[in-house]
């Protein structure tokens, strides 16, 4: 009996798999014959609004319509793309798009929610803000993200607390999200956000400020150069010190208790030092951590002004072992530095 | 007695083979979901600048003209920033003359930070030719220290140890960098290699045996398991690991036959014991290729070489199956008993059953019935195997190949399965001598 069945489900299963195949060639075979005049209907429309017709188009068909246009919006000129957008309104495919929000499975419902964002479509903006207050992490993020294409200062005000508090929007993705909409859009919220120093989140507004202005964002950064209690803050704060005036709080960071304090710190001190700063740096070039003697080193290498001669000079002077073989890996490394940035 | 342990037995592969679909079946929640969002990932995204940069490491080991096609290879993956480090030891004498030319080395003066134990490293060179790509000359003590002494010249957080003579698709380091992107206390993805032939199965029969028993066992298996947190790498496996928590484990041991095995049960027990917040991620999709073996021989000794070391790692890290071991939940010690003790107790079956009806203490029709239950079971685990397949990555589309599949998947439980039970089984006696 058991035999019995174990037989009957492996041959259930693979016919459900047999069947699977069938509908799926029988559809990539339906849309390919497609797919060509969708092509053609919208090249013309990119190059005239008023030209290109679609053929009516099924439900089954419709998200993989959409997704070519996504797909060829993405490598049209900013007009040419707004064109093709107008040929989708012409037949009322925005409104078909905004029902599939409702009913969609969610494949067909993210290709929606990137549609409807890419029409800017206002229309959707209410649905689009409670799908993005959601549990589920790729139709939220999706949503929000469209939200930020509709109309991007009001997105950032409606999804500040989202930005700073949920954690399944990886900041790597908010980070590709923000420079998309540039910095003059992004950096009020940012400043906001980093003068208020929320409590939850305030991690990742640090991070994701280098999406904003940096003349507006630094000055506040530079300003946590005294938070002294919190070394996260004095390093990023480090990285926005470009002016000599800092030089004393970058000399009191590189003595910091926190390695990494210290490694920003000499980086700092890099971008900004001269040959007056090379004592200090050779008191870095002596940390017990490889990192901050690899940042000292570089920054050695890397201050105003020096000569590759009196490079040399510094290693030769230099008594600690740890600090001359990594002023010989940094010397070592400068053409290689200098072919990248040429390259 | 007899009828007990006849029993006991019929219970061990219900349990055993109705796990092993109850997985494939947790795992189809994240496979739809990877299906669903494959359209968004296969569009060109902008790099944020938080992709954590990726030393890669290759252990310099059998043909050097494999290790410079490998290391050329990997000088085009698609990734904002990496590093690959070419260990080159004694253990392939005239490899560092050939390298040397191939990618214009030049001694370079490198402080190294020797983090980990590993042997003395001679020189290191940097390639005039490629700026992210250095090799180091070392002693020779085995692929485990030749990546110790790599981890030391690193330069980024991530490290990924990838064998000459694989093939890495482009994409691989960003998907398996995706993970650790979305999940901060990610310290490890790994991914199964697939054998060749991506679009239309293999001609050869035991190529598409070892393509039906990879894709039950080491792919889908393995992504119910990682629903449940219980995600260690195999043999065969692409592993993308956190380094600051390699260098804390004190990196790969050089006594270990199956040492990224070893390292990850190291890592989960020295985490749960510290009750850290962890994640060892499974990726089902396919970022690294090989040929496959084209001997039985050939696919039998991999195989016991990574259960003598798992079962090795394993005794080291005997924790993991004590309480200890639950910290994430039951299935992290489910898993390891099984895949190491699962095995013997099969053979234990299949070798009771025969012995008792040989000695005519069992009727023919119970023996047989008893075989012919554990050939069902291996085809139902391989059958919701193929149609995972057919759901997700679709490697092989088509009525046509689904019926080679399956023709195959009853072959493979006629034989080929047993086979290499019967070969895992036997890499846990304990006077056998590893196979390397």
């Amino acid at each position: 009996m058991r035999l019995a069945s174990s037989f009957a489900s492996s041959v259930a299963f693979l016919l459900i798999a047999a069947a699977v195949r069938a509908w799926r060639r029988w559809r990539q075979a339906r849309i390919a014959r497609i797919e060509a005049s969708w092509r053609q209907a919208l090249e013309q429309a990119a190059a005239d609004p008023s030209a290109g017709a679609l053929l009516p188009i099924s439900w089954i068909e419709f998200p993989d319509f959409l997704l070519l246009w996504n797909r060829m919006r993405g490598s049209l000129a900013e007009d040419a793309a707004a064109n093709t957008a107008e040929l989708l309104r012409r037949h009322g495919l925005d409104r078909r798009a905004l029902r599939l929000l409702r009913f969609g499975t969610l494949r067909s419902r993210l290709i929606a929610i990137a549609t409807l964002g890419k029409l800017r479509d206002e229309r959707a903006w209410p649905r689009l803000e409670r799908l993005a207050r959601g549990r589920g992490q790729a139709t939220s993020f999706t949503a929000a993200h469209a939200m930020l294409r509709i109309e991007p200062r009001r997105a950032l005000e409606a999804l500040t607390q989202a930005i700073l508090q949920r954690a399944d929007w990886p900041v790597a993705r908010l980070g590709s999200v923000l420079a998309e909409l540039g910095p003059a859009t992004v950096t009020p919220t940012l400043t906001t956000l980093l003068i208020a120093r929320p409590r939850g989140g305030l991690d990742r507004v640090v991070k994701l400020a280098r999406f904003g202005e940096r003349k507006r964002v630094a000055p506040i950064m530079r300003g946590w150069l005294s938070a002294k209690q919190d070394p996260d803050l004095v390093m990023a704060a480090l990285d926005y010190v470009d002016d000599t005036q800092e030089l004393t709080w970058a000399m009191e960071a590189a003595r910091h208790p926190e390695w990494r304090v210290r490694m920003a710190a000499a980086r700092a001190l890099g971008r900004i030092g001269a040959a007056a700063e090379i004592p200090a740096l050779v008191e870095l070039l002596k940390d017990p951590v490889w990192w901050v003697r690899y940042h000292a080193a570089q920054a050695v290498a890397g201050l105003k002004g020096m000569t590759p001669e009196e490079l040399q000079v510094v290693r030769d002077t230099a008594r600690d072992n740890f600090a001359a073989d990594m002023l010989a890996h940094a010397l070592a490394e400068l053409p290689i530095r200098r072919r990248r940035i040429f390259a | 007695m007899i009828r007990a342990l006849v029993w006991f037995f019929i219970g061990y592969f219900l349990v055993a083979y109705g796990g092993r679909v109850l997985l494939h079946l947790i795992g189809v929640p994240a496979l739809l979901r990877g299906l669903a969002l494959r359209p968004f990932n296969d569009m060109p995204a902008p790099h944020s600048g938080f992709e954590p940069p990726v030393s890669v490491i290759v252990a310099a080991s059998g043909d050097v003209a494999t290790v410079i096609a490998s290391a050329n290879a990997l000088l085009d993956l698609e990734y904002p920033q990496f590093e690959i480090i070419v260990v080159c030891d004694d253990g392939m004498p005239g490899s560092l003359a050939a390298v040397q030319e191939a990618f214009q080395l030049q001694p370079f003066p490198e402080a190294l930070w020797r983090r980990i134990p590993s042997g003395e490293v001679r020189t290191v060179y940097q390639s005039f030719l490629h700026d992210h790509l250095r090799v180091l000359d070392k002693e020779g003590f085995g692929r485990a220290d030749a990546l110790n002494a790599g981890i030391n010249a690193s330069r980024f957080p991530l490290v990924c140890a990838i064998d000459p003579g694989l093939r890495v698709q482009r994409d691989a380091l960003q998907r398996l960098a995706e993970p650790f992107l979305e999940e901060a206390s990610t310290v490890a993805c790994m991914s199964h290699m697939r054998v060749d032939g991506a679009g239309a199965l293999p001609r050869s029969l035991l190529r598409v045996l070892q393509v039906v028993e990879a894709l039950a066992a080491f792919v889908f298996r393995r992504v119910g398991w990682d629903a449940l947190h219980a995600s260690v790498p195999m043999q065969g496996d692409i592993v993308l690991l956190r380094k600051d928590v390699v260098v804390e484990a004190n990196g790969f041991r050089a006594d270990s036959e199956c040492e990224d095995t070893e390292l990850a049960l190291r890592l989960h027990r020295s985490l749960l014991a510290r009750g850290d917040r962890y994640a060892m991620r499974f990726l089902p999709d396919p970022v690294a290729w090989t040929a496959g073996h084209d001997s039985t021989l050939a696919v039998i000794r991999p195989r016991q070489r990574w259960q003598h070391g798992f079962a090795q790692g394993l005794r080291r890290n005997a924790g993991l199956l004590a309480p200890a071991g639950l910290g994430q939940g039951p299935a992290l010690p489910l898993m390891l008993f099984f895949e190491s003790y699962g095995a013997a107790i099969e053979v234990g079956g299949y070798a009771f059953v025969i012995a008792m009806w040989a000695a005519g203490l069992l009727p023919g029709a119970v023996a047989g019935a008893f075989l012919a239950f554990t050939v069902s079971l291996g085809f139902l685990v391989s059958a919701t195997a193929l149609l995972l397949e057919t759901l997700s990555s679709d490697l092989y589309p088509g009525l046509r190949q689904l019926a080679r599949l399956a023709v195959v998947a009853i072959v493979e439980n006629l034989g080929y399965r047993q086979l290499m039970t019967f070969a895992r089984a036997a890499a846990l006696l304990p006077r056998r001598r590893p196979t390397a």
